[in-house]
């Protein structure tokens, strides 16, 4: 009990927790390079990343919502209504306008959650609940539960087809928004006014910070994502369907806390969710190319998302410095090195009443 | 030093007078106006076929929200891997029918899912984990290993004896499946008004630091709330499988959000330490009532979701604002 007791507390535990997400991303990558042939060809890589690119970008709203200490169930049916609206408003307003118009649907979903946790006071948890179910009966009801497509299937290839042979303009979108929230969050003082806000929203105010607006803030960013991810998704496939994305929030927040975001706010990172995200995209590539069933995967992705929270869980209320992670591995090294010297002292000790 | 007296006044202030009588009437009176509503809309709306098919349609959602209630006042946010118990109970009842015959099913089930309820409970009880990703997790795990368990294919069942038994009236007006969930209900509000576990459950919601500096058991309590919404899902589940025979994974969708909304809407607090079986069974008639009257009066399936949703937001919002008003928060 004493060394397990120790090992929980040792530095190297702690690391091992602070970089678990490097970690899980290494081994997942090491997974799906051996078992997918072909897996480090570009192209093979490109395509698994295309996959989670629209999750992607709602996910990057999710980490600003999660770090805030919010939750958003609603971003699936953001996804859906601003997709129906992308297709549907194309003979009206064109492709362009339609997007621009289904963006601005995604921003008012989203200033809608804002409303109701803001101004109305209703827990996270229950008012995005309740709009969740309000945006997916408007899909619903606007499109008489059928899917709409689009007239012109070549509008979909501006955000499928590869730039320069590299990647898919919606993995390249995802990519740029993961950089420009890590920049945010690390170097602007907005950015760090939110992890306090997430926190402790009461001790941010007193201290001077609006934390109403920034709650009000978060949801109408992850409305906008929901809804930029929607239209990438409609036109992918050149089809707005009142069903899409179903599945989507909670994946969502699986793949954001997977990336070490706490559901209790105050603590995450967009790098985390980038990592979080590829670790689903190398999973679901491997297990389907061994060709696993959908529900094996399902448990697989469930047991790595209760281990690193119940990680997680081991290490809060401890003291922890981020360290350089050449650091770690050293002092891991010497550790190694120290316990196998003092072993048998070790075994005297447990031993002895 | 000497402990000065607090000028913040007592920590909970008596409701006002109006907060108060709209607390105890809101419920019954927002029924009555219903039933009113629906009986000049519709003349079949106050039939006894028609009241009863409520009944009917409440009764397996009724059971979850028993349990539902209990995570809900210990402040255990809410239990989103209900999908996934009401499947396994479901799937497995009907699955291992032809082997050990429905009722052993039926426990099997349960048992089962009061397995996925007790790895809920340690995880958020005792390794202290949030509840929602927590339920959220397990709900996968299970779900994907009941599915595993059958090939991941749809299950028939062939007992029609039992389906009847469920689906038929105790003489001749009482439906069956009504009367066990009356029986689980009377029975939850009797431990959660009536036992130390009840009182338990209260304290731990509205003060855990408190409760615990009274040695009450505030983990096994939250744990214990977790657990009693597993098994009562998983026998949701074996209901459900049994009275259509017929169960597919995906058979819980759904109910996990139908029994937040009715818990809501019946004012039972997310913060914990406030509510009752009563309200939120009234919370849960409400809805059916609501759901009923439009579909009589012919309103589509498709916009029911925005009269839905705009009640569970305003039943929120209604009780937060007459809580503030009160002096409590």
């Amino acid at each position: 009990m004493n060394r397990v007791q120790r090992f929980f507390d040792s530095t190297t535990f702690l690391g091992i927790v602070q970089y678990r997400v490097i970690i899980i991303l290494v081994a997942t990558f090491v997974l799906a390079a051996s078992l997918v042939p072909g897996f480090f060809e570009f192209r093979t890589l490109s395509l698994s990343i295309d996959r989670v690119a629209t999750l992607g970008i709602v996910a990057v709203g999710l980490t600003v919502v999660l770090i805030a200490g919010q939750l958003d169930l609603s971003v699936g049916s953001t996804l859906a209504l601003s997709g129906i609206a992308a297709i549907g408003l194309q003979p009206v307003l064109g492709a362009t306008g339609a997007a621009i118009a289904a963006l601005l649907i995604g921003i008012a979903c989203g200033a809608v959650n804002g409303f109701l946790v803001v101004v109305l006071k209703v827990n996270s948890l229950v008012a995005t609940l309740a709009s969740m179910l309000m945006f997916r009966a408007i899909c619903h009801t606007i499109t008489d539960s059928r899917p709409v497509s689009g007239e012109d299937p070549l509008v979909g290839l501006v955000v499928t087809r590869p730039v320069g042979g590299t990647f898919s303009p919606r993995a390249l979108i995802f990519f740029v928004a993961v950089i420009l929230l890590a920049l945010w969050l690390r170097r602007t003082v907005a950015g760090r006014n939110l992890f306090a806000v997430g926190s402790s929203s009461a001790s941010a105010t007193a201290s001077g910070i609006r934390s109403n607006g920034y709650l009000f803030g978060v949801f109408v960013f992850s409305g906008a994502m929901a809804g930029a991810a929607g239209i990438m998704q409609s036109l992918a496939v050149n089809t707005g369907s009142p069903v899409f994305g179903e599945t989507t929030a909670l994946t969502g927040i699986a793949a954001v806390v997977i990336g070490g975001t706490r559901l209790e706010g105050g603590r995450g990172s967009a790098l985390g969710t980038l990592g979080g995200l590829l670790v689903l995209a190398f999973l679901t590539t491997s297990m389907e190319y061994q060709s696993i069933p959908a529900y094996i995967q399902d448990i697989v992705t469930g047991i790595i998302l209760l281990l690193l929270i119940l990680l997680d869980r081991f290490v809060s209320g401890k003291a922890r410095r981020a360290e350089p992670l050449a650091n770690v591995i050293r002092r891991w090294l010497r550790s190694r090195r120290d316990t196998t010297a003092t072993q048998e002292g070790m075994d005297e000790r447990t031993l002895a009443p | 030093m000497t402990i000065t007296p607090t000028t913040a006044g007592p920590r909970v202030t008596a409701e006002r007078g109006s907060g108060r009588a709209i607390g105890w009437i809101g419920m019954p009176a927002g029924i009555v106006v219903l039933i009113i509503v629906g009986s000049l809309l519709n003349d079949k709306f106050l039939s006894v076929s028609n009241l009863t098919n409520v009944l009917i349609n409440m009764s397996i959602v009724g059971v979850i929200v028993v349990g539902m209630t209990f995570v809900f006042i210990t402040r255990g946010m809410a239990d989103l891997s209900v999908p996934a118990t009401v499947a396994v109970g479901g799937i497995l009842v009907l699955a291992l029918q032809p082997v050990m015959g429905s009722i052993a099913a039926g426990i099997v089930g349960v048992l089962v899912a009061t397995a996925a309820g007790l790895l809920n409970g340690f995880l958020i009880g005792y390794a202290g984990l949030n509840p929602v990703i927590t339920t959220l997790a397990t709900g996968t795990i299970v779900l994907g290993i009941a599915q595993a368990a059958v090939g991941g294919v749809i299950v028939y069942g062939d007992d029609k004896g039992i389906q009847e038994f469920l689906t038929g009236r105790i003489f001749g007006t009482i439906p069956v499946i009504v009367l066990i969930f009356a029986a689980i209900a009377v029975i939850g509000h009797l431990v959660l008004s009536r036992s130390v576990w009840g009182r338990w459950t209260y304290a731990v919601g509205s003060n855990p630091d408190a409760t615990r500096a009274s040695a009450v058991p505030v983990r096994l309590t939250r744990s214990a709330a977790f657990i009693l919404t597993g098994s009562l899902a998983g026998f949701a589940g074996v209901l459900l499988g049994l009275t259509l025979q017929t169960a597919r994974p995906g058979i819980g969708i759904g109910y996990e959000f139908d029994a937040i909304t009715a818990v809501v809407v019946g004012g039972v607090s997310l913060l914990g330490g406030f509510g009752s079986i009563p309200r939120a069974i009234g919370g849960l008639l409400f809805v059916q009532l609501l759901t009923n009257i439009l579909v009589l009066q012919g309103v589509p399936t498709e916009p029911q979701g925005l009269i839905k949703g705009g009640l569970i937001a305003g039943a929120v919002a209604l009780d937060v604002a007459l809580r503030r008003r009160g002096g409590r928060r």
